[in-house]
């Protein structure tokens, strides 16, 4: 049986989510406010759209809510999706919510409520924007845990202050961790007297947003 | 919290959104003697109150955390949220509620279907639909007592 996912507002984000999931074999139906949206979005092959306000419950309703196995509210409104998400757990069972929130101080709120998962894009977009603004020595950053966490690959130059120290030598923040060193084919897992060489790879792993501060103090620039 | 001296202990009471109903009850409030403070998002609401009203008015969207900080709603007696929108009203209940610990949380909800969400969380709920259309029968009933009389 195909999974069932169900898309409540939001119009790009929607129509790409939607037409991602599709290929992911899901069957999908929206939820749109606007008519104009939502004769756009029925262009989308195999795409059920459904006019109307998705905080009602009649709507939810109409688009067999009870039957889904994911509700994703994206609207534009933080109290919205907050209330779409309640209905979708409490009075249709959905299995798994996700809500789109603006404000970055609901993020909290919103898990306390009940909600599965809270994604809140003004955080990942400027963290998006702080990395490519000023980490042009990171390979990849990848956040997870909602970017409270996130891994680091630090390519360390032969410029760099701590090319041929000990790891116990060099003053990381305490929320910074070296996790692998990767040295030309192979790899290894670092000791506190590991010494650290010109072209090594460093796995950083780091929570409370203190990569800068060790990729600073590891390859002398990457701040501002 | 003491604001004006007038009561050893008066009542603290938040109100949020500042059209009729909550400029009417603020008003009402103020002149029973309670403390009293109103936020609305717009400064122009606030003309809706009356010039006796002593209590005090806070600008800015209640549905941020730190504006219901600002107005100390942690203090607070009771929270009256009273916006037009359902669901703005629904979410900062249920901040008041959650992050504020509040026991006595009251709300107007124009669409009662959605009442399912308030009442899972100890909230208490006005709905003029429900309000009007109870007070119209009891109108039709005395009326009809009358005739048959």
């Amino acid at each position: 049986m195909k999974n069932k996912a169900l898309i409540i507002g939001g119009f790009h984000k929607a129509r790409s989510l939607a037409a991602s999931l599709i290929k992911k074999d899901y069957r999908v139906t929206v939820i749109n406010s606007d008519y104009q949206s939502c004769l756009i979005l029925a262009e989308t092959e195999a795409l059920s759209v459904i006019h109307g306000d998705g905080t009602k419950p009649f709507v939810l309703e109409d688009a067999n809510a009870q039957d889904m196995d994911i509700a994703i509210a994206l609207t534009q409104r933080d109290d919205d999706n907050l209330v779409i998400c309640e209905l979708c757990k409490k009075k249709y069972n959905i299995k798994k919510t996700v809500a789109l929130v603006n404000d970055p101080k609901k993020t909290d709120f919103f898990y306390q409520m009940g909600i599965d998962s809270v994604v809140c894009a003004v955080n990942a977009i400027t963290n998006i924007i702080e990395q490519q603004a000023f980490l042009d020595g990171i390979a990849s950053l990848i956040p997870i845990g909602e970017g409270r966490i996130s891994i680091a690959e630090v390519p360390i130059p032969g410029t760099a202050p701590v090319v041929g120290k000990k790891i116990w030598e060099i003053d990381l923040p305490k929320e910074v961790i070296i996790g692998c060193i990767l040295r030309g084919e192979g790899s290894m897992i670092p000791r506190g007297d590991t010494r650290i060489l010109a072209g090594d790879m460093l796995v950083l792993i780091s929570s409370d947003k203190q990569e800068l501060t060790a990729i600073k103090e590891l390859t002398g620039r990457g701040g501002l | 919290m003491k604001l004006f001296g007038r009561k050893e202990k008066a009542d603290y009471i938040v109100i949020i959104g500042c059209g009729r109903l909550g400029g009417s009850l603020a008003n009402a409030l103020s002149d029973e003697g309670q403390d009293v403070l109103i936020i609305d998002n717009n400064k122009e609401s606030f003309r809706k109150l009356s010039s006796s009203y002593g209590g005090l008015t806070l600008i800015g969207d209640a549905s941020d955390i730190d504006v219901l900080r600002e107005a100390q709603v942690e203090k607070a007696t009771a929270v009256v949220v009273v916006t037009n929108n359902d669901n703005s009203n629904i979410m900062i209940s249920q901040m008041a509620k959650e992050i504020f610990k509040k026991e006595l949380v009251i709300a107007r909800l124009y669409d009662p279907e959605r009442d399912y969400v308030y009442r899972e969380f100890g909230i208490d709920t006005i709905s003029p639909a429900i309000l009007s259309s109870n007070a119209i029968r009891g109108l039709l009933n005395s009326h009809e007592k009358e005739a048959a009389v």
